[in-house]
């Protein structure tokens, strides 16, 4: 029988809930609580997520953010800023130790990486990892990704793509002046690109996600069973969401 | 009596790291002595462990302002404490400290 891992679908919750969920899943694989869990999520409101690293006030336009009523949060992740609004977002987290996760910081994003390009293989869109933690089709981004490893776990995170509106998301990020801001929106639409973009037509959530399903089974070799969270695991999302990522301290901390 | 003044001057900067990530430094530095006075190290860079970013602001703190010191010292700090970049390495993150300084 082959490897079962857990399949969580969660639509629609807000920024600080959805870091919070990665992070209650983090700490429940590292116990030993939950067998390795892959999560398929989408954002309510649309959210900027900022890497570990930046500078929020840097990056991102706070005031244009209340005024569009879109939320925003400090990822646990290095890398950059997105803008999450109309994709798929997943998470994968399993323990380091697994067989099937490189030691290798470098080599563990591309293994990842190849469940989501065999999931876009199914829906017939051909891709391919650009390191550090680019998928790119057509020679476009369609998905960025970030990596963590704490509690001798690995949590990696990404975005797929679905739909992509340039000038929003530059309206929400801080460009140095206008003028650039309108070549950098030229630039960004020279180099993203989107399934709906590529496929020509809007693709459903429900779609996206059962072929990402299937790209993760294949790459990994296992059955994705379709879950729920543990008690333990809705009180520390709860727990985190409190305590980090909905408080001015954790989100303006650089 | 003579009152030495310390004066902090306060100066930030933006680096591509060649083949790698952006790195913006903000930096506070005594002019009178050419040392860290505060530092933050901020960017689209992956590090692991996250935390070791902000023990190495921390060492920083007092460090002097020369390449090879520099250099020697975030050497130090990332091999002492296992810490890996991805996008970034030491010769950028002393080179964006320093272009602080033009």
């Amino acid at each position: 029988m082959k490897e079962q891992w857990r399949l969580l679908i969660t639509e629609n919750n807000s920024a600080y809930t959805n870091m919070a969920m990665d992070r209650a899943e983090l700490v429940s694989v590292s116990e030993g609580k939950a067998p390795p869990t892959v999560r398929f999520f989408t954002w309510k409101p649309a959210a900027i997520s900022i890497g570990y690293f930046q500078s929020l006030n840097e990056e991102v336009d706070l005031a244009a953010c209340k005024n569009l009523g879109v939320d925003y949060v400090r990822r646990i992740t290095g890398g950059g800023a997105v803008y999450h609004d109309k994709e798929l977002t997943y998470s994968i987290v399993i323990p380091e130790s697994h067989g099937q996760i490189p030691k290798n910081i470098m080599q563990s994003y591309g293994r990842i990486c190849r469940a989501i390009i065999k999931g876009l293989n199914q829906l017939d869109i051909q891709s391919k990892y650009v390191p550090i933690n680019d998928i790119i089709a057509n020679g476009k981004k369609i998905s960025g990704n970030a990596q963590t490893r704490k509690l001798k776990t690995v949590l990696q995170h990404g975005t797929i793509l679905l739909d992509v509106d340039v000038e929003e998301m530059f309206s929400l990020l801080i460009v140095p002046n206008e003028k650039i801001r309108d070549k950098m929106i030229s630039d960004v639409k020279q180099r993203v690109t989107s399934v709906k973009h590529i496929l020509g037509k809007d693709i459903g959530f429900k779609n996206i996600a059962d072929a990402m399903k299937i790209g993760f089974e294949e790459e990994f070799n296992i059955e994705l069973n379709e879950g729920t969270f543990t008690e333990e695991e809705i009180e520390l999302t709860n727990k985190f969401e409190r305590e980090f990522f909905s408080t001015k301290e954790w989100n303006h901390k650089r | 009596m003579i009152n030495k003044c310390i004066i902090i001057m306060q100066s930030q900067s933006t680096y591509k790291v060649p083949n790698g990530k952006l790195l913006k430094i903000f930096l506070k530095y005594n002019e009178n002595e050419n040392l860290i006075d505060d530092l933050k190290i901020t960017g689209d860079f992956f590090a692991y462990p996250e935390e070791a970013i902000e023990l190495i602001e921390h060492k920083l703190k007092n460090a002097f302002l020369k390449k090879e010191i520099l250099i020697e010292k975030i050497y130090s700090i990332i091999e002492k404490n296992h810490i890996e970049f991805i996008g970034l390495d030491a010769e950028s993150l002393t080179k964006g400290i320093l272009m602080c300084l033009k």
